[in-house]
């Protein structure tokens, strides 16, 4: 269970990635430096603050192994998100990449002190398997929020380009090709960790004899399907731009479903 | 007296679907000024299209023919288009806001993309054509001139025309939000005209994987091909190019669609649904709007980019006013020029007709005197031909002064010229004096002189 510090934390964590959100979109209405610095230097501080908790939930815990719990996982996941858009944001920016996947960061970092203060369930990691599985999970899941967060862009940035305000004030998203191509990368990585996540984990339950949530193998298989028509697109690419974008966008929501259903319907044991 | 009318439409009063039914072609140009020399010998006439307006400048005496009505007609009947059809896309000005107009159009201020210099061209164009053909005359013969310095000098002595933005520009901005890299990626130019030219110059400079240039004449093909390093395509394998295209420029001068809805629709398989831009700056459109309803393509109009390049002149209102401002001087000036020039034989023959009584009297009263030798005659009469001649120019000088500023008439013209010659019973010869300066005008260069002009009648001032 989380100390009553690191919840704390997560909630400075929180309202650092927010108060840098905001920052961001008032750059929307004027451009200035400090406004860039000042944006970056929140999400710096938020990754930061968020480290801080895992490395104390760790040393609380007495276990270095990340993901024992759905608050530490929450806190990974939203962590390695973070990371992510400020590598893109840092390497080649794509405009408003922050607005679309910091949000679902927050909402992460809100499950996790959500869970850290009810009951967070521990996960029974008694195998290496079992520990793939979770960490195979959770990084699709990272990866189909960025495919998430750039198909919903990419149909924003097509709907504008249609409208013909693409230069007209507001965001300068990416160019579609990019935000295609990103959610083809994210996709193609996601369904990879997916499928060895599913497997894994199917074959954990065998194993151990143990009964999943029926929910969480129907959505499982329903993201799985879904991310498999979008890698489809280059075989029949009747499928890409805006179909591939609203699949992403489709999948990214059953996959909240399916985390919801690990945290409300944990497994139990057969 | 001559009357200036203006009637046009242009991009703020019709979309793009009136403005290319009712554009002219050069060809098509040359054939309507020809056919109103035709029908309308005594009137002059200058006709500007350009793909973002169509203005028909008239000059002619102010009783005669065409009137405005049967210059919608005339355009109406050229380009067998009803009227109602257009009727109330039109505008129509008179004199000094015909003038207002020309002005602000040839400094590119009633420009959709202000700044942009092309139109001062345009308005050459169409003014040398009118002077070849022999329709423009002693009125818009310095009409004209006048426009076009006003228009250079905006161009430079303003900053509006530095750093504008340029529809190509702007095509290639679109083309990054859609595009992310463009080193594998093909440029079709279809046609080889100015425009393709701008836009091939624009598309050149992002180096893409391939340059294709396809137009009907394929001397001109190769000819800009060999400009950018592209390669000249047979316009007869446009399906072929438009399957590698990832940006096509359409320009050509073709009447009807060079690209049909169905006629994409077929390629999108073939292209295996890769995006496509396509950017048709032709007027009359060389692509069907219907194109841009299909998925994965992007078809933009020169409207389109144009309004994309009239946002970015927001924050330019300084240099308009800067530039309004000139044209406003010259619009002065020119009126000013024509009103003097108008109203100068009349003057003059005022003048002379006040003086030749006043000499009259002078000889009557000299007449009269007797008991005067030679040397006293003469002094006599030195003195009071001066003094005659001071009292006409004092009585005078008022009324003239008032007449040649042309603020302070309050109605044209023609009505003062016509009460002149009513109130000191002046001979008709004044309005043919008028005529015939025109006619000489006609012969020169007939470049306005504004408002210092030497007139006829300087020398009674001067006497005065």
């Amino acid at each position: 269970m989380p100390s009553a510090g690191q919840i704390t934390l997560v909630f400075v964590s929180i309202a650092l990635f927010v108060v840098g959100g905001v920052i961001s979109l008032w750059r929307l209405r004027r451009e200035r430096a400090w406004q860039r610095a000042a944006a970056r230097l929140c999400m710096w501080l938020g990754v930061l603050t968020s480290l801080i908790v895992l490395v104390w939930h760790a040393l609380g815990r007495g276990s270095w192994l990340p993901l024992e719990d759905n608050f530490d996982a929450l806190i990974w996941l939203a962590v390695v998100l973070a990371v992510f858009v400020m590598y893109v944001q840092r390497r080649r920016p794509i405009g408003g990449l922050d607005w679309f996947v910091m949000p679902i960061v927050i909402l992460l970092l809100i499950g996790s002190a959500v869970t850290g203060l009810t009951d967070p369930h521990a996960y029974d990691v008694k195998t290496i398997w079992s520990w793939v599985h979770r960490a195979t999970a959770y990084g699709g899941a990272a990866a189909f929020a960025v495919a998430g967060a750039a198909g919903a862009m990419y149909l924003i940035a097509n709907h504008r380009l249609r409208r013909k305000v693409a230069l007209a004030s507001g965001p300068r998203l990416g160019s579609l090709e990019r935000l295609e191509q990103l959610t083809l990368t994210s996709v193609t990585l996601g369904f990879a960790l997916l499928t060895i996540g599913a497997i894994t984990g199917f074959a954990e339950m065998i194993r151990e004899d143990r009964a999943t949530p029926t929910a969480k193998i129907v959505l499982t298989a329903a993201v799985w399907l879904i991310y498999a028509l979008v890698l489809h697109s280059p075989i029949n690419p009747s499928f890409r731009g805006r179909r591939a974008a609203m699949l992403s966008i489709l999948g990214f929501v059953l996959m909240l479903g399916v985390i919801f259903a690990v945290l409300l319907m944990p497994t139990t044991g057969g | 007296m001559q009357r200036l009318l203006l009637l046009g439409l242009n991009h703020t009063t019709a979309p793009l679907e009136v403005r290319e039914r009712l554009a002219f072609s050069p060809a098509q140009q040359r054939r309507a000024i020809e056919l109103l020399k035709q029908q309308y010998p005594q009137a002059e006439a200058v006709l500007i299209s350009t793909c973002n307006r169509v203005e028909l400048y008239i000059a002619r005496e102010v009783h005669a023919q065409p009137r405005v009505q049967q210059m919608i007609e005339f355009l109406s009947q050229f380009h067998a288009v009803p009227v109602d059809q257009f009727r109330r896309h039109l505008y129509e000005r008179a004199e000094r806001e015909a003038v207002e107009h020309l002005f602000g159009v040839a400094a590119s201020l009633d420009s959709m993309v202000l700044g942009e210099s092309q139109i001062l061209g345009q308005v050459r164009q169409a003014y040398d054509l009118s002077r070849r053909l022999g329709a423009a005359g002693p009125v818009l013969n310095p009409l004209f001139q006048r426009a076009l310095a006003v228009g250079k000098q905006v161009m430079n002595s303003t900053p509006l025309g530095e750093g504008r933005v340029s529809v190509s520009g702007v095509a290639v901005e679109y083309a990054r939000q859609i595009f992310d890299h463009f080193q594998d990626k093909t440029v079709l130019c279809v046609g080889a005209g100015k425009m393709s030219k701008l836009a091939l110059r624009g598309f050149a400079a992002l180096k893409p994987g391939r340059l294709l240039v396809a137009n009907r004449d394929e001397h001109k093909a190769r000819r800009l091909a060999a400009q950018f390093a592209a390669v000249a395509v047979p316009l007869t394998q446009l399906d072929t190019h438009l399957v590698e295209a990832d940006i096509v420029i359409s320009s050509t001068g073709a009447v009807e669609p060079v690209i049909t809805r169905r006629h994409f629709q077929g390629l999108l398989r073939r292209r295996r649904y890769r995006p496509i831009f396509i950017i048709d700056l032709a007027v009359p459109r060389d692509v069907e709007p219907a194109v841009a309803e299909l998925e994965h393509v992007y078809l933009y109009n020169l409207d389109d980019l144009q309004r994309a390049v009239a946002r970015t002149h927001s924050q330019r209102s300084q240099v308009l006013e800067q530039a309004r401002a000139i044209v406003q001087q010259h619009v002065q000036q020119y009126l000013v020029w024509q009103r003097q020039r108008e109203l100068g034989p009349a003057i003059d023959q005022l003048y002379r007709r006040c003086h030749a009584i006043a000499a009259d009297e002078v000889a009557r009263a000299l007449n009269r005197i007797e008991g005067l030798d030679q040397p006293q005659r003469a002094q006599a009469e030195q003195l009071m031909g001066e003094l005659a001649r001071r009292i006409v120019n004092k009585i005078l000088h008022d009324p003239v002064a008032t007449l040649r500023q042309a603020d302070q008439l309050h109605a044209p013209a023609g009505q003062y010229l016509h009460a002149l010659q009513q109130l000191f019973h002046l001979e008709p010869a004044a309005l043919t004096a008028l005529e015939s300066t025109q006619q000489a005008g006609e012969n020169s260069a007939d470049e306005p002189r504004g408002p210092q002009a030497p007139e006829p009648d300087q020398q009674h001032d001067r006497a005065g």
